[in-house]
């Protein structure tokens, strides 16, 4: 205790006063190199696989020969399904499953989301283990168009194949249930909610034929003509919903295989050419971490992925000499490891950040920068609530001026410290009186208005999303003066009023991020650095007042600071922000927007919350202090 | 008694907030009674459901080994109508059990037993909050409305314990028995607040009645309550003997679970890891040290802050929330409400911030790694029982900050000259 109560009696040290800024900018800035070293050899490892269990690439793959020919039969019959109905195509997909002698059933689905209709059927087949007891299944995932809307020719007709081809092995211990989902995202979530009835009956039709627990799910997106694509790599996807990642290992075996036994090069968030130096591996981990910051559907592997099915999509890119066969070979090898699983997938890591096929850095090592640019918002926190509570008037420099004329004679402390004396005027180691309630209704209601936006853009339809965009940008910008001006009118702020407003808004904006950092880094890290301006704002608030009325220029300076910090605040909005990175990144406002609102109603997504309940409340309440600063009508 | 209107919109806002929440998400309430933070194995809602679906198909509703509640839960439950077509008149109880525990609360503040008791009256009386404020501050948080809203069988429990002060801090000894028996009859736990209370209602009598009246002596007083509270508990255990049927399987189920600690459902405590981890051997030897630990405060505490028993009250609450089998985030919302009684003190708690600041964060952190254990399945239960140790350490913090307050702000009568100072322990 005695050594927390010698720390608590720096808060009366001068210089400690004055440090709290810095450590925070010292926080946010070894946050940021923090992440940018990560790609070093130093700092980032190897991959490895974990689980011995799984072998991959130990056994001998049989796909050849024949079967080429039955994948091209059934490539071209899967091109005359493109034009087809739903109802027809799911019926003869169907049809070849039944001729494989495999159990199949049909589900349909139908979602409303930002006024569109998202509508499909699902076919899938379940194969029966010959040596399993039905406890446990892995599935392969073939959806009928991929993530741009492609038909996904050769990937179906593979998937077709390889049900074909698995019927006639005796070594499966574990169920494989072929998926051919009607798109890549609404599909395979209506699936896998309803395998574990966790669907609404209403929009998802209820699976009436299922297997055991998932262990693992591969998806293959292949969309080569009826004639045919070389394809030069595998892309892997692995990112789920929610910036959830499937275990390493999953992604480690496709890896091993596809270029240690097959000899096809793999690359990942779209890094078609990776040479391996800093700033593609740099490149990549922030592709990754942008990925899953939005924590969107990425493939259709991502709706399984918080069910605790690890799964990842097998995609091909570019041009080359590997044919459908190689890739065919790689699902069965992987097949073969996942089938030799003896419990779930949880030796490797759940949370990692790729920099390249083979390299990784794992939480441990990372965690820290996101949790620093969080500890920043804390610190500020402590450091103006410490300043709250000082009291109104600091210290006069100088000689006191004599009150003894008017018979008060000023309180005075003798201090004893390492020997020395020193007589300090009693009220500036007093703490004053915290007037709490106004500062912490604000806050309170400042973070309920988020719902309001967030409700508005989960309902609104596609076709009024742009118009609501604009609005709700015209009102957040308007908002903070407005209610600054409310704050002015309704009695005037005091200094202490405004410090606690932020102390509180940077506390509840350092507690989320660092639990949602255990959740979602990447998302964490990008709101945290988006918003590490706002842990600077109190300082355009003038400190304190010396007794006297300081002479006006005095206090020009800091006004024109604050209004620069206003303008600086309302670009760095979520709203501008998300417009700049959309502009910048050519994608229209209302696409993103539309794929939050389905994501939202299809597949749980949680970033909007974390934008309108967090991230919005927090850079409201910014705006509001900087306004007040700016306005300068602060009492003591 | 006519009711004025601050308090009328306290209660008609409170009101009208679990009300809303309830109607507007249905699904809330079903979500958090599934929250381990809320419900516990011995006071959880769905338990009290199945116990009460096979109370009413005339099966022992202790056969299943789910239900852990007192017995005459059962009767008050299956007299309201039917909770799937229904659910309004069960939200109105659970409305109404948190209107009256503010409303005991309100009067126990107006008795003013915080500042000034019969041997102590603080210099800082000037600073508490006015009865409502304290009301409202037990309304509004947000860990009460997350009970209330999850419906566990803790807010009876609390209700008496709130009850059962204020009977005693207004001398008022019979209705004060019976809060504390039912009290005791629920939750086991409650009957450890006896000796405080008993202080607090023979220091309220005594000053009472004034010298006119001859007070009756501590002895004839101790006697009579202990038996009054035995007769009590005795009544209320024979009523739950004749309504199980004549059986007393309902000991075992309800006061063996508190005691022994069968089932190790995670909660907020530090027991369930304890003695998950622990080898079968230790196990005895291990839940007397812990009983024997939580009951030791009551001794120490009553013997220490004689002058203040409506603290020492308050601290057990605290101590409680911490150290029970089963505690949950009801515990913490009923010490806070108390703690809140003791506002003239906080000025002089040394780490109010920190510590508050401390209990924020585990209480975000505590479902996020709830959730990444239990459902994302990347983390494991040590990610849990951190942040529960995260919990626990701020709370007995707060505990020890305030009993200092205290305790400094009676050493300042006996020494005015050392106000302000810094007191050093040596």
């Amino acid at each position: 205790m005695s050594l927390v109560a010698r720390l608590l009696a720096l808060r009366n040290d001068p210089r400690a006063q004055k440090a709290p800024p810095f450590l925070s900018a010292l926080c946010v800035i070894v946050g940021v190199v923090w992440l940018l070293i990560l790609p070093l050899n130093e700092y980032s490892r190897q991959t490895y696989v974990s689980e011995n269990a799984l072998l991959p690439g130990q056994v001998h793959t049989y796909f050849g020969g024949s079967e080429h020919n039955i994948f091209r039969a059934y490539r071209q019959e899967v091109a005359a399904l493109g034009d087809k109905t739903d109802e027809e195509r799911t019926e003869k997909l169907a049809e070849f499953f039944k001729t494989c002698g495999l159990r199949v059933a049909r589900q349909t689905y139908r979602y409303t989301a930002a006024g569109k209709n998202i509508t499909g059927q699902n076919v899938y087949a379940v194969l029966q283990g010959p040596r399993a007891d039905a406890t446990e299944a892995v599935v392969l995932i073939g959806a009928w168009r991929n993530m741009d809307h492609v038909l996904n020719q050769s990937g179906v007709a593979l998937v077709l194949t390889m049900a074909r081809y698995f019927k006639r092995w005796s070594l499966w211990s574990k169920d494989i249930i072929f998926l051919i989902a009607g798109d890549s995202t609404a599909g395979p979530q209506a699936w896998v909610d309803a395998y574990h009835d966790a669907h609404s009956p209403t929009t998802v039709e209820s699976l009436t034929l299922k297997s055991g627990a998932l262990q693992g799910a591969v998806a293959v997106d292949y969309p080569a003509g009826t004639w045919g694509h070389r394809f030069d790599k595998l892309h892997i996807i692995y990112d789920g919903i929610n910036g959830q990642l499937s275990n390493l290992d999953l992604f480690n075996t496709a890896v091993s295989i596809a270029s240690g036994q097959m000899g096809i090069g793999c690359t990942l968030q779209r890094m078609w050419k990776h040479d391996d130096t800093y700033q593609e591996r740099l490149e990549t981990m922030l592709r990754g971490m942008l990925s899953q910051g939005l924590g969107h559907a990425s493939g259709p592997h991502s709706s399984f992925i918080p069910y605790h099915v690890d799964a990842i999509t097998l995609q091909t890119i570019g041009d080359g000499w590997q044919d459908e066969m190689s890739l065919g070979r790689t699902v069965e090898s992987m097949f073969r490891s996942l089938n030799n699983l003896l419990e779930h997938l949880h030796q490797s890591f759940f949370f990692y950040l790729l920099m390249q096929a083979n390299r990784f850095v794992s939480i441990g090592t990372y965690l820290p920068s996101a949790m620093l640019v969080a500890v920043n918002f804390t610190i500020t926190s402590i450091a103006l609530w410490v300043q709250s509570g000082r009291p109104k008037q600091s210290t006069k420099v100088g000689i006191p001026e004599p009150k003894e004329k008017k018979g008060v004679k000023e309180d005075l402390t003798v201090l004893k410290q390492d020997g020395m004396v020193a007589l300090v005027p009693t009220e500036t180691l007093e703490v004053t009186e915290r007037q709490l309630f106004l500062p912490l209704t604000f806050v309170c209601a400042v973070h309920f208005l988020g719902l309001i936006p967030l409700y508005v853009f989960n309902n609104t339809f596609e076709s009024s999303l742009t118009s609501t965009f604009t609005v709700s940008t015209t009102i957040t910008l308007i908002l903070p003066p407005l209610s600054s001006l409310f704050f002015t009118t309704l009695r005037t702020p005091t200094r202490q009023d405004v410090t606690l407003l932020s102390c509180f808004s940077l506390l509840l904006l350092g507690m989320f991020l660092s639990a949602l950092a255990t959740l979602n880094f990447s998302l964490a890290f990008l709101v945290g650095l988006a918003t590490a301006p706002l842990s600077f704002v109190h300082l355009c608030i003038p400190m304190s007042t010396n007794g006297t009325s300081p002479p006006s220029s005095n206090r020009l300076i800091p006004r024109i600071v604050c209004v620069a910090v206003v303008f600086l605040l309302a670009a760095l909005s979520p709203l501008t922000l998300t417009f700049a990175v959309a502009w910048a990144t050519e994608v229209h406002v209302t696409e993103v927007l539309t794929a939050a609102s389905v994501g939202w109603h299809v597949h749980g997504l949680w970033t909007q919350v974390v934008v309108w309940l967090l991230w919005w409340p927090a850079w409201f309440i910014g705006s509001v202090v900087a306004w007040l600063g700016a306005t300068g009508s602060l009492q003591d | 008694m006519a009711i004025d209107r601050r308090k009328a919109v306290l209660y008609g806002s409170a009101a009208a907030i679990r009300l809303f929440l309830f109607t507007v998400f249905p699904s809330l309430p079903d979500l958090l009674t599934g929250r381990v933070e809320i419900s516990t194995p011995v006071t959880s809602f769905k338990r009290l459901q199945e116990g009460l679906f096979l109370y009413t198909h005339n099966v022992s509703p202790y056969d299943g080994g789910v239900f852990h509640q007192a017995p005459l839960l059962l009767p008050l439950f299956s007299l309201l109508p039917d909770l799937k077509q229904y659910p309004f008149a069960t939200n109105v109880l659970y409305t109404a059990v948190d209107l009256l525990c503010a409303n005991a609360l309100m009067e126990l503040a107006q008795t003013g037993q915080a500042t000034s008791s019969r041997y102590f009256t603080s210099p800082r009386k000037r600073m508490t909050w006015s009865a409502v404020s304290i009301g409202a501050s037990f309304l509004f948080n947000p860990f009460t409305i997350l009970t209330c809203l999850a419906r566990p069988t803790s807010v009876f429990t609390n209700l008496f314990i709130t009850l059962a002060t204020t009977k005693a801090a207004q001398g008022a000894t019979s209705t004060y028995i019976i809060a504390l028996s039912f009290a005791s009859y629920l939750s086991l736990y409650p009957v450890l607040l006896f000796p405080p209370l008993a202080i607090l209602c023979y220091d309220r009598q005594a000053s009472l009645t004034t010298k006119t009246d001859r007070s009756s002596s501590p002895i004839t007083f101790t006697i009579t309550h202990v038996s009054a509270l035995a007769a009590g508990i005795g009544a209320l255990l024979y009523l739950s003997y004749f309504l199980t049927g004549f059986s007393w399987e309902f000991i075992p189920s309800t006061y063996g679970v508190q005691l022994l600690l069968p089932d190790l459902t995670p909660n907020v405590g530090l027991w369930w890891y304890f003695f998950t981890e622990m080898f079968d051997s230790f196990r005895e030897f291990f839940l007397g040290v812990f009983w024997l630990h939580m009951a030791s405060y009551v001794g120490g505490l009553s013997f220490r802050l004689r002058n203040q028993p409506l603290f020492v009250v308050t601290t057990l609450l605290g101590i409680f929330a911490v150290y029970q089998p089963y505690p949950s985030i009801s515990d913490t919302s009923l010490y806070f409400a108390f703690l809140a009684l003791y506002r003239h003190i906080i000025p002089l708690m040394r780490y109010s911030f920190f510590l508050v600041a401390a209990l924020l964060y585990a209480s975000f952190l505590g479902p996020a790694f709830y959730y990444l254990w239990v459902y994302a399945g990347s983390g494991n239960a040590n990610f849990f029982y951190a942040i529960t140790l995260v919990w626990s350490l701020g709370l007995s913090f707060i505990v020890a900050d305030s009993l200092y307050a205290v305790l400094r702000d009676e050493w300042e009568v006996e020494r005015p000259e050392m106000r302000g100072k810094e007191a050093r322990q040596i």
